[in-house]
């Protein structure tokens, strides 16, 4: 990442600047991920639907419904997309 | 005790403000919230202040516990924006913030619906400045547009209320069935402060065209008055269901193509309604005060984000997810805050969303509507993609803009740091609010399968995004404009006037065509009578006069001989 | 000689008295305030007998102790005090200003005249409304018109003769018809006397000569109403004639025409007959819907604004004349309270262009550029008088157009409550384009316009404070009509 620092200034390096630091932030991020899911297996489920109760069900439908909701989302810009000066006023 | 009516505070506060100057207006405004609330507490329990007018008796003021959360609730909106606007102080935007503020206390506390019209209409135009004092053309427009649809909402509201004193009703707040004609038109004038779909436009259209300001008090107490007032009005109302899941769903697809952030945040407020509306819909008591605790903690964490998106556009002047990014190296603090928002609105447990939205759900399933209950999950899901990750990081992370602005000013960091301590406050302890709702709450959100369930449905969510983002398949933020109801008269509406312009045009060429006669005999008409020179405007001849007179007679004369013959 | 009980006989011949004096005083600096003082203890006549009639009922005073049906009666009940209270009360407002307002417009040698036609058409149109005869009721309409065809024939305005004898025309065949009315009316019931007409009538009512009378009397009540449309006298006369008169005229002589219109239908001919078989609410409805329309959309084409203010005179006389045809409780108080409020705005909207005129000599669309900024007391006085004539919420325009959508829904006429709010959303653009002329046109530069005298800028002020307190304060005019009305349909709901 280029960093436009003003000439005669020592170019300032930000936290996330360092490609490692990134790596960090997601490592923990995936050990949250196993965590939670991991946790499926201690719990005592009360479920008030059937559905919920199914394994995993969760985690699933949380994927699942954020990769529908991109691609859906993708479909509804090819009909809804136009420039920004579409409105002539 | 002694206490007035709250709005009184605000309006006075306002009084004040127009003729104060510097240091001396931002104390009295930032006062006046601070007196509403002592005299909201002093207030608390009196009995319903009533006055007459029109010949009629107005409840000015009644208490019960929904409209003093609202009170509270409206209070603390007022504050923070207040607190908030003083980065730039603006007499103009700061005497219409305490006007609007006014119009708000008025609407929530009013004990009838005439009352309420009043400062129903009070709310649309005193806002409507909060749109102007931005200065732009784009602005102007869309304020004129806004103000349209304020009063249309307004002149719905009266029209249900000369319908129920016709039908010698009570005008009464009280539960409603949804039958015959005045309670459909009180709906639909609730439908568009509420933001029902097709009728939402003006949200997304407004508020993203306010001055910074402007939008954080707009976006919580205009659309949350019209929740309160559902709420009285139509709780259990079956169809309410279907609109709040509607209106969940629909905004998130357009949230997530959307790249003016503070329109993201719009659609998002829809979204938001959306739940409530739902709650509202569904009755119960658990489902009422999911509804209303949600509007308690959507004011806040919405605030938060629209003042987080504030103070970057006020230090960048650019608001497009694509013209942003990498904001978080010079404006820390602001970024921490905009996360806080985030997780909250996402439902992280230990943030206010959580504690809230969750009764909602848990509502819906209870009562059987389970394919209720799966729309809120998704919508869920959806809010965990635009509020949760699209704002914070477009704006404060992604790709590196080269922006490098300062930190927010004082004010707006003061304000979003009440805001954030509030959230987190609510998330934590919650129950100071649901010592408030309206029913007892007897929900527990702190189970251990609770938090479970929703970090594994937020986490995993936030994992599609890592892996779109790492794969390079999430598409990338593009300016533009997305088509939206708006259409119809931003668009369609102007195309058909000039299209019949054109039309007539073209007509009157072709001469001896048909079409020039029957259209130009239409419109033509009206000008030829009433024009300037139009034969209704013309100096009358006396005779012309005098025949009009006998002639009339002669009809009144024959009509009355008629009649009198049978 | 108890004074309070001849309230009724003063009220008449205080101002009637007191016109030849004027007329023959030698100086006209005494004329002036001695027509003040005339017109101010005439309005407190009036505010006595509204009060009286508000504590004690109905009124009877006849006339030199003769009994009816020799005698004549005055009959005051809480209608025609109301009406007593704006006609005077408009007098009284205008007439110190007039030194101002005819000012520029009349010579000085007419001025004693002036004064003393001005006191004749009070007395005039005082006299309609409290008499309790119906010839007495035309003697006085006479003596109003005639003298009111030679105020406004007093305008500077070369085109203001014609337009007074255009009014002297119609006004005339207006009255005939009246008078050929009554005189039908005496022919069958052999008398004139109010009361005992309503009681003679109930068994004449399936004659034909009953019925023409009912057909003269209306149609000449609606051209002095100038109800469309018959209403082709007023533009030119009020555009015309001084802004004084356009100011008194304005405010009240079309309330008496309706008021005309109200007593014979209500007291005279009875409701229910009238409403009932004779079904005159098709009649008076629809025209009332046509002049609303039709003089708010010819006003938003007019350039003179005291020509505009008269076509929206027009519409306001067709809610008025809408409301009688609805023939219900709400119609009837819209009505009467409208008969009020509209004298009362289109007063303070006339005192407006008269204070624009005595500064810029005109009053058309173009001078009132900038006006906003050079003028503010007499333009924000417009901005108030003007909400009220759209009828916005806290003004009087909104108490009447309430009442009558309501008497619309109760009579179950839908279309005329949705064309009564309609026709008030034209007016927001006649109003509209004033404003915007007024505060976001820029000034010409040459022009130093400085704000009206405050002779002029009071009594405006205070007709557009009344404006306000009367669209807040209800129950006073509310109230009053509702209480008239239980006079004017008896037992009738």
């Amino acid at each position: 990442m280029s960093d436009p620092a003003p000439p005669g200034e020592p170019r300032k390096r930000y936290v996330f600047d360092d490609p490692r630091n990134v790596r960090r932030v997601l490592w923990t991020f995936y050990a949250a991920c196993a965590l939670v899911f991991g946790a499926e297996f201690f719990m005592h489920r009360h479920v008030e639907h059937p559905w919920e109760g199914l394994f995993g069900f969760y985690a699933l439908f949380g994927f699942g419904a954020y990769a529908l909701l991109v691609i859906l989302a993708e479909g509804l810009r090819l009909l809804v997309a136009r420039r920004p000066d579409y409105y002539d006023d | 005790m002694i206490s007035v009516a709250p709005f009184i505070v605000f309006l006075v506060g306002a009084l004040l403000a127009c003729f104060a100057r510097g240091r001396v207006r931002d104390a009295i405004v930032v006062a006046t919230p601070i007196v509403g609330a002592l005299n909201l507490w002093a207030l608390d329990g009196s009995a319903p202040t009533i006055i007459t007018l029109f010949g009629r008796e107005l409840i000015l003021v009644e208490v019960d516990r929904l409209s003093m959360l609202f009170g509270w609730l409206f209070h603390l909106a007022a504050f923070l924006a207040l607190i908030y606007g003083l980065h730039r102080p603006n007499k103009l935007e700061q005497v219409t913030c305490l006007l609007y503020a006014a119009s708000t206390m008025g609407a929530i506390f009013a004990g009838d619906l005439l009352t309420l019209f009043m400062f129903w209409e009070g709310l649309g135009l005193t806002s409507v400045f909060l749109v102007l004092a931005r200065g732009t053309r784009r602005s102007e427009k869309a304020a004129i547009r806004y103000l349209l649809m304020q009063i249309a909402s307004g002149m719905l509201l009266l029209c249900g209320i000369v319908v129920l004193i016709g039908q010698g009703r009570s005008l009464d707040m009280a539960p409603m069935e949804l039958e015959g004609l005045a309670a459909w038109l009180i709906l639909l004038s609730l439908g568009i402060k509420a933001g029902f779909p097709l009728l939402h436009n003006w949200i997304t259209d407004t508020y993203p065209e306010a001055t910074v300001t402007g939008t954080v008090i707009m976006s919580a107490l205009t659309t949350k008055t019209a929740i309160y007032v559902l709420a009285r009005l139509f709780p259990g109302t079956e169809i309410l269901i279907y609109i709040g899941v509607s209106m969940t769903l629909f905004p998130i697809f357009y949230a997530v193509i959307e790249d003016d952030l503070r329109r993201v945040l719009s659609y998002s407020v829809i979204n938001q309604l959306g739940f409530m509306v739902t709650g509202i819909g569904i009755g119960t008591n658990l489902a009422i005060n999911g509804a209303v605790s949600h509007a308690f903690a959507h004011v806040v964490y919405k605030s938060l984000l629209f003042m987080s998106m504030g103070a970057v556009l006020h230090r960048t002047g650019r608001i497009g997810a694509s013209e942003l990014g990498g904001l978080y190296r010079t404006m820390p603090r602001t970024t921490v805050m905009c996360i806080i928002g985030a997780s909250s609105i996402s439902a992280f447990p230990l943030f206010s969303g959580f504690v809230s939205k969750a009764m909602v759900m848990s509502a819906a399933l209870q009562s059987g509507h389970e394919w209720v209950w799966l729309a809120l999950l998704f919508a869920s899901a959806g809010v965990l993609h635009h509020a949760g990750i699209k704002i914070p990081f477009c704006a404060f992370f992604g790709h590196d803009s080269g922006l490098r602005p300062k930190e927010a000013p004082r004010p707006m960091l003061i304000a979003m740091a009440i805001a954030s301590f509030s959230c987190i406050f609510i998330g934590i302890f919650p129950g100071v609010l649901y010592g408030m709702l309206p029913y007892e709450v007897t929900y527990q959100p702190y189970t251990f399968e609770h938090v479970v369930t929703q970090l594994q449905l937020l986490l995993f969510a936030a994992l599609c995004f890592v892996v779109l983002r790492l794969t390079r398949l999430e598409p990338a933020e593009r300016p533009g404009v997305n088509l939206d109801v708006e259409w119809f008269y931003r668009y369609m509406l102007p195309r058909i006037a000039r299209a019949l312009r054109a039309t007539l045009s073209r007509a009157r060429l072709a001469s001896g065509a048909a079409a020039e006669q029957i259209l130009g005999a239409g419109i033509g008409l009206v000008t030829r009578l009433h024009g300037p020179r139009g034969v209704l405007a013309r100096d009358p001849l006396g005779s012309y006069a005098l025949i009009v007179i006998i002639a009339l007679f002669a009809v009144v004369l024959v009509f009355e001989l008629a009649l009198g013959s049978r | 000689m108890n004074l309070l009980a001849h309230l009724p006989a003063l009220q008449i011949v205080v101002p009637l008295v007191a016109a030849p004096i004027c007329a023959v005083l030698f100086n006209p600096r005494i004329a002036q305030p001695f027509a003040v003082l005339v017109s101010l203890v005439t309005f407190a006549i009036s505010v006595g007998l509204l009060n009286e009639v508000l504590a004690e009922g109905e009124i009877v005073y006849h006339m030199g102790g003769w009994e009816p049906p020799w005698g004549i009666a005055y009959v005051i009940d809480p209608l025609n005090a109301l009406l007593l209270c704006l006609v005077s009360g408009m007098a009284a407002i205008v007439m110190p200003a007039v030194r101002l307002g005819i000012g520029a417009e009349t010579t000085e040698r007419s001025r004693r005249l002036f004064l003393s036609l001005a006191l004749l058409a009070l007395t005039g149109m005082l006299g309609i409304v409290i008499t309790g005869d119906a010839f007495n009721l035309y003697v006085f309409l006479e003596i109003s018109s005639l003298s009111s065809y030679a105020l406004i024939a007093t305008g500077n305005d070369r085109r203001a003769a014609p337009a007074a004898f255009n009014y002297l025309i119609q006004g005339t065949v207006g009255a005939t018809f009246i008078l050929i009315g009554i005189g039908l009316l005496y022919m069958m019931t052999g008398t004139l006397n109010m009361a005992d007409l309503a009681v003679r009538i109930v068994d004449l009512r399936h004659t034909a000569p009953i019925q023409a009378a009912l057909a003269f009397i209306l149609v000449g009540a609606a051209v002095k109403a100038a109800l469309f449309p018959a209403h082709a006298w007023m533009p030119n006369a009020y555009t015309y004639a001084p802004s004084m008169v356009s100011a008194f005229f304005g405010a009240t002589a079309t309330k008496v025409g309706a008021y005309i219109m109200i007593r014979f239908i209500f007291t005279v001919f009875g409701a229910e007959w009238v409403f009932g078989d004779m079904m005159i609410g098709w009649i008076l409805v629809p025209l009332g819907i046509a002049a609303a329309f039709a003089g708010s959309l010819v006003a938003i084409w007019q350039t003179d604004l005291k020509r505009m203010l008269a076509y929206s005179s027009v519409a306001q006389v067709g809610y008025i004349s809408a409301a009688i045809g609805l023939g219900n409780r709400d119609g009837l108080i819209a009505a009467i309270v409208h008969v009020f409020n509209h004298g009362l705005m289109k007063g303070a909207l006339f005192m407006v262009m008269a204070c624009v005129i005595l500064r810029l000599g005109r009053a058309d669309i173009t001078s009132f550029r900038g006006l906003g900024r050079r003028m503010p007391v007499t333009m924000g006085c417009f901005v108030v008088a003007g909400l009220s004539m759209i009828g916005v919420p806290l003004t009087v325009g909104f108490v009447s157009k309430w009442y009558l959508v309501l008497g619309a829904i109760e009579a179950g006429v839908w279309p005329v409550a949705v064309l009564v709010i309609m026709s008030s959303l034209l007016s927001v653009i006649y109003i509209g384009r004033v404003i915007e002329v007024a505060y976001f046109a820029p000034a010409p530069d040459d022009a130093r316009i400085q704000e009206a005298p405050a002779l002029l800028l009071v009594p405006t002020l205070l007709l557009t404070v009344l404006c306000i307190t009367f669209g807040i304060a209800t129950d006073t005019t509310v109230g009053v009509a509702a209480y008239a009305v239980q006079f004017l349909l008896g037992g009738l709901p």
